[in-house]
């Protein structure tokens, strides 16, 4: 018998939550709730999630303090975002914070339950880190801990989040070899996000920002035309 | 959750806005002063030209053998002539593009809090439809427990009162009219109340205080019920306290009755100043910003007024103030 996915569920509504819980305590996961962000702090500080529900707006602050909050303290725990204002600025601001998924209320329930499954196994697939990638890798300037999603330059560390991460290490096990767009998407990217080729770019841009000496003259991540990527250097330290 | 009625926040609360008016109003404040400028080169430009008139006039005066004493006190008085007119239009100038300044930045404002409503509107209309969805999906799906139907009740019942604030919005804001005609509180308060607890379930307990033998209040039937569900709403929303006690006591000064209403919240930090106003929301506010408003206007409207009161640990308090008669 499996032990059930532990989920923090942080919701505000009242009947959106119960029901909620009662639902997915039906689906087989043991659920902590949360209705503030004082609540929600306060469950973080005493338990270890899986994955946590984060709804955006709550009566003393918001999702995205959360989900920064659980990226420095807890940063195997899959992030997904309830929220009822689904507009652009939203969603890309809690992706860059590290959301791994983002669902629009109202929703379907079957749905949610298909994107948290996905959400587990992508954070269940990083969180086992093969043997050559454990421990401290250097990529660039930057000396990188997988298992641990941190990233360090010149002394100062940083929690890389779980995309980040994910297209970090796909390319850093493929290091000499030109990896494509499409392999990077299937890899971090679940096919109900309806990323773009233009989405990896986008993450490339950070990943070169952090470990580049110089980021407009990339010698790490090499772009190769019609194809995708290409990490040139790493070294195990 | 505060009920308080803050600035419209530009952030990821409940209502997250766009920056581009933002970058509108730095364009057009550019624009503004780049024009300003032109302005105040062109003055200075006419005035040094007719200056030089002025000084060829006298100058050539002067040649002719004229009086030259006179053609300089001519020339003072146009150069006096000239500065005068010219600090007048530019004072004109500078006048005009403050006004334009001021209602472009009115409109802006109206702009963004409309955007902030809207948004929250959205909020206000797909939380409970979240939940309805929940419910009815579960209810496909073969449970059937009254819980369920219960929760059904109350998002619909969320739902309704959201859509009556909008439509009562649009109609006081159109001018709509009231009928006011002569209400014996008591008794109509004692049906009021009935149908607003039912609507709440056991989140509310509200207890009146109010003798049957005060004079009739002027007001109108359908604008009061809204009034007390606003006020009841607001407090089930943010007092962060279940079950939220309201306590309604009347008493009459005058030719006035003033209706106090109490709940037992938390109560909030900031001043009760700006509770009322439209679209007003306080940082991380569920609301959308609509319904104390809506007591405030509906309360003006049929010749009362309304004060808000609120603070740390003393709850929210509302005192209505009616004509009697």
């Amino acid at each position: 018998m499996t032990t059930p996915a532990r989920l923090l569920v942080v919701e505000d509504e009242r009947n959106v939550a119960e029901t909620l819980i009662e639902r997915l305590t039906s689906a087989g996961f043991a659920i902590t709730r949360a209705d503030s962000l004082a609540s929600a702090r306060r469950a973080i500080g005493e338990g270890s999630y899986q994955l946590a529900l984060l709804d955006v707006g709550l009566p003393d602050g918001n999702g995205f303090e959360l989900a920064r909050l659980l990226r420095e303290r807890a940063p195997a725990t899959a992030i997904v975002f309830l929220t009822a204002h689904a507009n652009a600025e939203d969603r890309i601001r809690g992706l860059e914070l590290g959301a791994d998924d983002y669902v629009a209320k109202p929703f379907h329930f079957r749905e949610l339950l298909l994107r948290i499954q996905n959400c587990l196994k992508r954070a269940q697939d990083l969180v086992q880190v093969p043997g050559e990638m454990r421990g401290q890798v250097r990529i660039g300037r930057a000396l990188v801990d997988f298992e641990r999603f941190l990233a360090t330059v010149d002394g100062q560390s940083q929690s890389l989040t779980h995309k980040e991460s994910a297209v970090l290490r796909l390319l850093a096990e493929r290091a000499g070899k030109a990896v494509s767009r499409d392999e990077i998407l299937d890899r971090a990217w679940s096919s109900d996000e309806f990323p773009t080729s233009r989405t990896v770019d986008n993450f490339i841009v950070r990943l070169r920002k952090l470990i580049e000496v110089d980021a407009a003259d990339p010698r790490v991540i090499r772009s190769i035309r019609g194809v995708g990527y290409l990490l040139t250097e790493i070294q195990r330290e | 959750m505060a009920r308080l009625a803050g600035p419209v926040k530009d952030s990821a609360g409940k209502g997250g806005l766009s920056t581009a008016p933002m970058r509108r109003t730095m364009l057009l404040a550019i624009a503004a002063a780049i024009w300003l400028s032109l302005q105040l080169v062109l003055v200075v430009w006419w005035m040094t030209v007719i200056e030089r008139q002025a000084r060829q006039i006298a100058t050539l005066e002067a040649l002719r053998g004229g009086d030259v004493g006179l053609a300089a006190a001519q020339w003072s008085r146009t150069r006096l002539m000239l500065i005068g007119e010219s600090s007048t239009s530019l004072a004109l100038l500078l006048a005009v593009s403050m006004l334009l300044a001021w209602l472009y930045w009115r409109e802006h404002q109206r702009a963004r809090s409309m955007q902030a409503f809207f948004a929250s509107v959205t909020h206000e209309l797909r939380t409970p439809l979240t939940s309805i969805r929940l419910q009815a999906e579960a209810i496909a799906e073969g449970e059937q427990r009254a819980e369920l139907a219960h929760r059904l009740l109350e998002d619909s019942h969320r739902l309704e009162s959201q859509i009556d604030k909008t439509l009562e919005l649009a109609r006081i804001e159109g001018g709509g009219s009231l009928r006011e005609q002569s209400i014996p509180l008591h008794a109509w308060l004692a049906r009021a109340l009935e149908s607003i607890v039912q609507g709440h379930g056991p989140a509310v307990d509200i207890l009146a205080h109010v003798d049957a033998a005060l004079p009739p209040i002027q007001a109108d039937a359908g604008a009061l019920q809204m009034i007390l569900r606003n006020l009841v709403e607001n407090s089930v929303r943010h007092a962060r306290v279940n079950p939220v006690s309201v306590r309604l006591t009347a008493s009459v000064h005058g030719d006035e009755l003033l209706l106090e209403y109490q709940d037992n919240g938390q109560g909030l930090a900031a001043g009760a100043g700006r509770l009322g106003r439209l679209f007003g929301r306080g940082p991380n506010s569920s609301g959308a910003g609509v319904g104390l408003y809506l007591v405030r206007r509906l309360m003006q409207r049929m010749g009362g007024r309304v004060r808000f009161n609120t603070a740390p640990g003393e709850g929210f308090r509302a005192e209505l103030w009616f004509a009697t008669g």
